[in-house]
């Protein structure tokens, strides 16, 4: 079962995207900030994370460029209510970038992409 | 293959390389040599370093102006043997060197970037030393700045390896020390890579060797000699899809294993933009046509090359007038998968493979207009992510790849 951890804020985005990640068959743990993010990263192992954006005391985008530097191929979603943000250079860094709704299908099939993207090992 | 070199400082070890090749570039070697050292000085005062100018035994004084320029540091000069021309010779001779000297940072500039600026030496070196194998650039450029990256290349090299590098052949790079004993092992080394197909190469050898690949961003544009971008188009086309065709068949068992694709990591994301692309102007009429004269010449070889679907799709889009006109990225990616295995059954046969290659340009020609015309009113962002669009497709489309490809 794959391990998600979802990054954001806002409560009532963690529950929705816990639960129904769970429904669909996803380990799930979340983060209200991006606090000591890349400690719970090592810590967790997490298969792949969703990332909040625009957070009270975290800016997601600076976040995930210390991410790629660190776990070069983690697959990391950017989550976000403004798709605005697709036009900031640092977003191109992410696997995937979906905008927020309650309807998870969009996120659902990034997930699924992000998951069984494949780069082989050397020969 | 170092077929001459002077290293009056008797340089014999070293952190970091600036790499500059040439051919008759005496105009600006001297300039470009300059800025290095400064760059240099400034950003490295510790560690060893070495400007070391690869050339194509030039007869227009280019050594001379090497050595001539106002830097304090040291330099070594290699030379080809006279009959030898093409950048991706200099960089051969480049690799050796950099094994000899042990060196652990290679960055490599072109010689007539008119805006290159100290800065650029660690925009190029850092990453290196941050942990990456090899680094590409992200120049600022205007949406018609090199289509031949953003309809061909990008997409190409993106759904085969695996790895989102937009400007995979920008002509600069940097790349760890010990990864010049992989270029100088590589296979498909080959006449159009020691041309203009080097960049191309370096970049699909250092994917397959999945090591970090970078993408530094550079905030400004590469401002080089006013080049027309369709004047030598055919030559260039030639030698690029020839080095990714080629490379394909020997790299196959790494990308048959490749499905979707991953970002890379980005250095100098907060650098502040200094300057605008310039605008690049596009006759889409003239290359309109130039798909049409297409076919009147090649035709009898797509019909052998294609599968007829994506053949009697193509005339239907032939069929389009110039208002009308537009050439799907699911067609273009169908074309070029099925060229790409027209070719790796066409074996040892040289002429029929470089027929096969130039038969193509009138239909990269072709997705070009319909580029352009897709994108005319878009913002440089907007037409990025419809170049993002254009590489879903070609992955989307990878399994039909798969099954045409010869067993």
């Amino acid at each position: 079962m794959a391990k998600i951890l979802v990054v954001d804020d806002e409560e009532h985005i963690r529950l929705l995207y816990s639960e129904e990640l769970r429904e669909a068959g996803y380990e799930v743990i979340t983060a209200d900030s991006g606090y000591k993010l890349l400690e719970r990263i090592e810590e967790e192992k997490p298969d792949l994370v969703i990332l909040d954006i625009k957070m009270v005391d975290y800016d997601g985008l600076d976040l995930l460029q210390d991410i790629r530097a660190r776990f070069y191929d983690l697959p990391v979603i950017l989550s976000t209510a403004y798709d605005t943000f697709k036009e900031d250079a640092k977003s191109i860094a992410a696997d995937y970038y979906v905008v927020k709704s309650f309807d998870l299908t969009e996120l659902k099939k990034k997930i699924a992409m992000a998951l069984e993207t494949h780069l082989p090992e050397k020969d | 293959m170092i077929h001459m070199e002077e290293n009056p400082q008797n340089v014999t070890a070293v952190d970091l390389v600036v790499a500059i090749p040439t051919f008759n570039e005496a105009a600006s070697i001297g300039r470009a040599v300059e800025i290095v050292g400064q760059g240099l000085k400034e950003y490295f005062p510790d560690r060893q370093a070495v400007v070391i100018n690869c050339d194509n035994h030039s007869l227009d004084g280019t050594r001379d102006a090497f050595f001539k320029a106002n830097t304090s540091v040291p330099r070594i000069y290699l030379s080809t043997e006279p009959s030898r021309r093409g950048k991706g010779a200099n960089l051969r001779m480049l690799f050796e060197k950099v094994q000899e000297l042990n060196a652990q940072v290679v960055v490599v500039l072109e010689a007539d970037i008119s805006n290159l600026s100290p800065s650029w030496v660690p925009l190029f070196a850092e990453p290196v030393i941050r942990g990456a194998a090899y680094v590409t650039p992200l120049y600022l450029r205007h949406k018609y700045e090199s289509t031949l990256t953003s309809c061909l290349v990008y997409p190409l090299s993106r759904c085969l390896y695996g790895r989102r590098v937009r400007q995979l052949d920008a002509g600069d790079c940097a790349f760890r020390g010990e990864l010049a004993a992989a270029f100088l092992e590589a296979p498909a080394w080959s006449e159009p890579v020691e041309a203009t197909g080097i960049d191309v190469w370096m970049g699909t050898v250092a994917l397959t060797s999945r090591q970090p690949v970078w993408q530094t961003f550079v905030g400004a544009p590469k401002k080089h000699r006013m080049k027309d971008p369709f004047a030598h188009l055919s030559v260039r086309f030639r030698q690029v899809l020839t080095t990714l065709f080629e490379q394909m068949a020997v790299y196959e068992p790494f990308w048959r294993r490749v499905k979707w694709s991953k970002p890379t990591a980005l250095f100098n994301l907060d650098g502040q933009e200094m300057d605008t692309p310039p605008i690049v102007e596009v006759n889409a009429a003239r290359l309109f046509q130039r798909f049409h004269e297409g076919f009147q010449e090649f035709d009898g070889l797509w019909r052998d090359a294609f599968d007829p679907m994506g053949y009697n799709k193509l005339h239907e889009i032939r069929s389009m007038s110039f208002e009308q006109f537009t050439f799907p990225t699911q067609t273009w990616a169908a074309l070029l998968f099925d060229a790409a295995a027209a070719y790796r059954r066409l074996g040892e046969d040289d002429r029929a493979k470089a027929a096969l290659v130039d038969s193509l340009l009138p239909l990269y020609l072709g997705k070009v207009v319909s580029y352009v015309k897709r994108t005319e009113r878009m913002s440089v962002q907007q037409a990025e992510e419809h170049v993002e669009d254009m590489c879903a497709v070609f992955e989307e489309n990878k399994p039909y790849l798969l099954e045409r490809w010869p067993h």
